[in-house]
């Protein structure tokens, strides 16, 4: 296997791999946001509030792996 | 009735395997990766190592305040009380980053900082929708969709004045001793006082990281899918396959719509969030 080979598997595992804990999470996350706005739908504007703070931490995670696959298609050499 | 909707169907079927039949013009390379890099569009000297040309993503900034600047200008001059369909959206959005965001999440410091929190996200907002937008700036002037929120300078910078006005909030807050002490929880025994400490840094420092990576990768991502969508229609070299991708790319195109306003919102919700924090007294 050269060096290019390699490379390409490396950026494919890391998006692949990396995605799969963010999906877990974002899951559970928008699953038991949802359950708590079809109990309480009167607060729904603040369980979106913070479902979106949420999302936006999760998914970065998800996004690191992005840019390690995007460092290992054309920045590494 | 029946029959036609046989006739249209057979019609139907004939067009997909016509275009399927019909041979693509000639094979051609595309490299997704070239659409992202920067060319110098006027090339003026070098200061020390920073390099002053501009290029697309200079005239993006320009264009991005000059779009705000006078939406803002014509906005408060025409206001009235019985506002008309302009008017309401800027209302609306005012609503977003007052209410919806400043007001919502931040408990002490909502005045003070709105106007930051607000400029953020109306910033943001638009520099992803003129990205969604294409424009003739590219290397051979060709109509082309870049996101300058999609280069990671731009938003290092941004989230580079969150963390800068987090701390100042707190200092200004709490005095600079003060502050310090926050970070450690004064029930926390000895040894691990200093942990927290030393851990507490570092998530500082992870929060400018993650809060510029996550609106960089965003973007970028988002306009690298499209670019694989356009550029795969010439890879394959079928109508068929062009018309499909066509249709999924407007998919995604509506998608990337949504993402530019969330993609600002987190943005402008998470300098709330740490702009908050610094202000509270226990966090």
């Amino acid at each position: 296997m050269d060096s290019h080979a390699a490379r390409l598997l490396g950026a494919g595992l890391a998006i692949g791999l990396g995605v799969i804990g963010p999906g877990i999470g974002l899951g559970t996350m928008i699953g038991s946001a949802l359950q708590s706005i079809a109990r309480q739908p009167e607060l729904t504007g603040d369980i979106r509030t913070n479902m979106f703070i949420g999302i936006g931490v999760i998914e970065a995670l998800a996004l690191y792996a992005f840019v390690i696959s995007l460092i290992l298609l054309f920045v590494v050499k | 009735m029946k029959p036609m909707r046989i006739v249209w169907l057979v019609v139907a079927l004939g067009v997909l395997v016509g275009l399927f039949l019909i041979p693509g013009g000639a094979k051609s390379q595309v490299d997704v990766a070239k659409e992202f890099e920067l060319h110098p569009l006027v090339k003026l000297p070098k200061i020390g190592p920073i390099d002053l040309s501009i290029t697309k993503a200079v005239v993006y900034l320009w264009l991005t305040t000059a779009v705000i600047v006078v939406g803002a200008l014509v906005i408060s001059r025409i206001l009235k009380a019985a506002p008309g369909r302009f008017q309401s959206a800027m209302e609306m959005l005012y609503g977003i980053a007052h209410d919806g965001i400043a007001g919502s999440v931040m408990r002490v410091g909502a005045a003070t900082w709105f106007p930051y929190i607000g400029s953020v996200f109306v910033f943001i907002l638009v520099s992803n929708a003129i990205g969604l937008l294409p424009l003739p700036l590219g290397e051979h002037h060709q109509l082309s969709f870049y996101a300058v929120t999609g280069n990671l300078n731009v938003t290092i910078t941004l989230a580079l004045f969150t963390f800068v006005f987090t701390h100042y909030a707190g200092i200004r807050q709490k005095g600079a001793w003060g502050y310090v002490k926050g970070w450690v929880l004064p029930s926390a025994p000895p040894v691990m006082r200093e942990l927290i400490f030393v851990m507490h840094i570092v998530s500082e420092f992870f929060r400018l990281v993650s809060l510029s990576v996550r609106l960089f990768a965003n973007m970028l991502a988002g306009h690298a899918i499209l670019a694989v969508f356009f550029a795969m229609a010439l890879v394959f070299q079928s109508y068929l396959i062009a018309g499909v991708l066509q249709a999924g790319s407007v998919v995604l195109f509506l998608f990337e719509i949504f993402i530019a306003f969330i993609q600002a919102f987190i943005f402008a919700i998470l300098s709330a969030v740490y702009v908050s924090g610094a202000l509270e007294e226990e966090h």
